[in-house]
């Protein structure tokens, strides 16, 4: 609790909010692709974030290459490690009723967290690449949190315009719009689903690479990512890949907002009071989306 | 005949069961009374899911407050343990009331999404709520060397769960909630009121958490928020139920069985690998069996649904 | 004799889409209703307000005299309103039996013994115990006929129900709409086939584009301008 909330704080906890979002609204971009294109949730999208943040963290610390530049190397893993697990396991439940592919990719999920285990222990582990803030008048940004929006705002948009702009883009909404019609226009259902898997796990490493810097890595930091990008796709609607984005920046400003006046740990719980209220108020979400 | 022939395995069964305690040794009863707790928690997650189709993605949520009211009024008012957990089995029953009538109504994954979050807000709540619940540090019960009457009354309400199961598979109730999971709205439009029907089945499957999670508190003496309320303790029931049938009445029991027995002989050996092994094996009865042992019998041989 | 169902100005928006746009009817109990209209005309919406499974925007639905438009779809149905689907709809992992005896509560002797008679009713008396997802299409579709039945409603809504169907079984469910006609039921059906609707029903409604373009007796139906301009286009 703080009874003395200033206008700077205020200002500093909008704009904490927003930095963060940003990076909600990449990671849940990724689910929301998911959800959207094979109405499948996927658990182990926080695990794979997890995973992204591991090969940072492993490239930093044995070839100490930049946590920035890994990027370059998370991103085309995960997709690749993407494409895999949609090939092999979930292609095999899309059209299941839900609990298959909720318990599937649960299965996944502890199964990535065990492998990270074994491979890099429990112990925490960080990258020390860029620490210190901006000063700009009486607000302070660490710098990391600041070039991780701007990467992340880079990567949300390129994958935005690829998903209005581009052919391959253009197919993937089609799928989720309505796969009967897609398959009857010639599209191959089978390697869109591959292609969005993919590309959502990329994102989702693209995520873990970020965060390497800001935050302790260990096996398990992965799970929360999962709830909150749930709940980013169900602020912004199921499907509405605009609302993905808005949903994100709404998300980090109400944990920021929040935190002013809430511990830690009851801040925590107004992320899944929230979900659960905007479910039952509007279940196609705060912008609209498409009804279930 | 056969009838008969399975009756009296039944009864030898029982008996044996009963008269486990007198012979066996302090860690088998305890090994026994967390296979029927299993068997209740499986059974109950069967009751609402297996049926209606509607998937309880927080069910750990009623074996959480049934643990800590029990446990709360066994440290704050001195409560002895067996009322203590028929209280919790009754304040599962009015969280499902409260979480069912709104949830209820949203469709498929929303539904499951809606348990999972508001399981973690009940964990959060049970850290927050210092002066009652002890926050984090958890809960302490009082020394009590009870573990031969909570193995009964553990075993009795895993009985008493799979005899309701059996009422209800055999009763046009149970029917009713069934056609909720083939086609809600042609249930709605042949005239049940599906809300009604899918709260009902909601209250009677968090009864039985909540009391096993009451008898759990005081048999481990000690609670705390991630104790009670982990997601892989849902998931756990519900591989469970997956792996034995779902929507028959043996199907949990076999496979709260088969999966406890498999859990204690092997994972304890290799418990580096434990989660990795737990995901390989939702993901095989996901992709291999997704109705089950008995489920696929019942296919294969056209046996009735009551089995 | 007042009305059995009255529509009064009904209307039902999806978006910018007016499926149903201020539709009125009136039907009169004991006779045999269709409606019809080209492919999203708004024919299966109309039925979906009525029976409660779409909430109407405006207008209102009387059955007996009595507001049932805002009612869920089990309220309608236990007014004494049935229906099927365009897509069979029945209980496929429930017997045919089952399927049956989860449409009323009481007694169960008492519904026991209706669900057979509407199984012989059918013909398909030997195939109670099988499940419902096991039976062939036009098995199903008796099926879904009869369940509506075991309540005895006195307005059944039948969506389509000679699609798919073959000669024979078509002409044993048409004798038995005449038969629950004879009973004094009321039945409106929607149906695309105008043999049946010609052959079958007394009076005939015509939607396009949501709005209601002319009613009467078939035959006038048939030569109505407007009718064929709707169908074939100018």
């Amino acid at each position: 609790m703080n009874p003395f909330i200033t206008p700077v704080m205020l200002g500093q906890v909008i704009i904490s909010g927003l930095l963060a979002g940003s990076l909600y609204a990449m990671v849940a971009l990724g689910l929301g692709l998911i959800f959207g294109v094979m109405r499948v949730l996927n658990i182990a999208h926080g695990p794979l974030l997890m995973l992204g943040a591991y090969v940072t963290f492993w490239l930093f610390s044995t070839v100490g290459l930049n946590p920035y530049l890994s990027l370059l190397v998370s991103m085309p893993l995960l997709y690749l490690l993407g494409m895999l697990l949609q090939r092999f396991l979930v292609r095999r439940v899309v059209d299941a009723p839900e609990l298959s592919s909720l318990l599937l990719t649960f299965g996944v999920s502890i199964a990535l967290v065990n492998v990270a285990q074994l491979a890099f222990t429990s112990d925490l582990r960080a990258v020390e690449y860029l620490t210190g803030s901006f000063v700009l008048g009486p607000f302070a940004f660490s710098k990391s949190r600041v070039i991780a929006c701007a990467i992340a705002i880079a990567i949300t948009v390129s994958a935005f315009l690829f998903l209005q702009k581009t052919r391959l883009g253009k197919a993937i909404r089609a799928v989720s719009q309505s796969r009967e019609v897609a398959q009857v226009c010639g599209i191959n259902v089978g390697r869109i689903h591959m292609i969005a898997f993919g590309l959502a796990s990329a994102l989702a490493a693209a995520g873990g690479s970020l965060v390497a810097v800001m935050v302790a890595i260990q096996p398990e930091m992965g799970q929360v990512y999962t709830f909150k990008s749930f709940l980013v796709i169900v602020l912004g609607g199921a499907g509405n890949y605009p609302g993905a984005l808005l949903g994100g920046l709404l998300l980090g400003l109400i944990e920021q907002v929040s935190s002013l006046f809430l511990t830690t740990q009851v801040n925590e719980a107004v992320a899944y009071i929230l979900l659960v209220l905007v479910l039952l108020v509007r279940p196609t979400g705060l912008l609209g989306g498409r009804a279930s | 005949m056969r009838r008969l022939g399975l009756a009296a395995l039944a009864a030898l069964a029982v008996v044996a069961l009963a008269l486990y305690p007198l012979e066996g040794t302090g860690y088998g009863v305890r090994v026994m009374l967390q296979l029927f707790m299993w068997i209740a928690l499986a059974q109950s997650w069967n009751l609402i899911s297996g049926l209606t189709g509607y998937v309880s993605f927080g069910h750990v949520a009623f074996y959480g407050m049934g643990a800590y009211s029990t446990a709360i009024v066994i440290v704050r008012l001195g409560w002895p343990w067996l009322p203590a957990a028929l209280l919790g089995g009754a304040m599962a029953m009015v969280l499902a009331l409260v979480i069912g009538w709104p949830c209820l109504r949203l469709k498929g994954p929303y539904f499951a999404i809606a348990m999972l979050g508001l399981n973690e807000v009940l964990r959060v709540a049970a850290s927050y709520f210092e002066g009652l619940t002890g926050g984090g540090l958890g809960l302490s019960l009082p020394t009590l060397h009870a573990s031969v009457p909570i193995y009964y009354a553990m075993g009795l309400t895993a009985a008493g769960v799979t005899l309701l199961t059996y009422v209800i598979l055999t009763s046009r109730f149970g029917l009713r909630l069934m056609t909720i999971r083939e086609d809600e709205v042609a249930a709605e439009a042949m005239g049940i009121d599906t809300h009604r029907y899918k709260l009902y089945a909601f209250l009677l499957s968090a009864v039985a958490p909540g009391i096993v999670g009451g008898l759990s508190a005081r048999d481990q003496g000690y609670i705390e928020p991630i104790s009670v309320f982990p997601l892989l303790m849902t998931i756990t029931m519900i591989v469970m139920v997956l792996f034995g049938g779902k929507g028959t009445i043996w199907g949990p029991v076999l496979g709260a069985v088969l999966l406890f027995t498999f859990q204690e002989l092997v994972w304890a050996r290799f418990i580096y690998l434990h989660q990795l092994l737990f995901g390989a094996i939702i993901v095989t009865v996901v992709l291999l069996m997704p109705r089950g042992i008995l489920g696929v019998l019942q296919q294969k041989y056209n046996l009735p649904r009551t089995i | 004799m007042p009305p059995i169902l009255e529509v009064t100005n009904l209307t039902k928006r999806f978006g910018g889409v007016t499926a149903v746009n201020r539709v009125s009817l009136s039907l009169d109990a004991g006779r045999i209703y269709g409606l019809i209209g080209p492919n999203g005309s708004g024919k299966t919406t109309l039925f979906n307000c009525i029976t409660g499974l779409v909430r109407r925007d405006a207008g209102e639905v009387r059955f007996k005299r009595r507001r049932i438009d805002g009612l869920k779809p089990h309220q309608v149905f236990h007014h004494g309103i049935g229906r099927t689907f365009q897509v069979i709809r029945v209980f496929p992992e429930l017997t045919a039996l089952e399927n049956l005896m989860v449409v009323t509560t009481g007694d169960h002797a008492r519904a026991c013994r209706r669900a057979g008679e509407l199984l012989r009713f059918v013909k398909i008396e030997s195939l109670a115990g099988e499940y419902a997802g096991n039976l062939s299409y036009g098995q199903q579709k008796l099926l879904e006929f009869i369940r509506v039945l075991m309540t005895d409603p006195e307005l059944i809504l039948l969506d389509e129900p000679a699609a798919g169907v073959n000669r024979t079984l078509l002409n044993e469910l048409l004798d038995a709409v005449r038969a629950l006609r004879d009973r004094g039921k009321t039945i409106l059906l929607v149906e695309h086939d105008m043999k049946v609707v010609m052959g079958l029903c007394e009076t005939v409604f015509v939607l396009d584009h949501g709005e209601k373009l002319a009613e009467g007796p078939p035959g006038v139906i048939q030569s109505d301008e407007r009718v064929i301009e709707a169908y074939f286009g100018r």
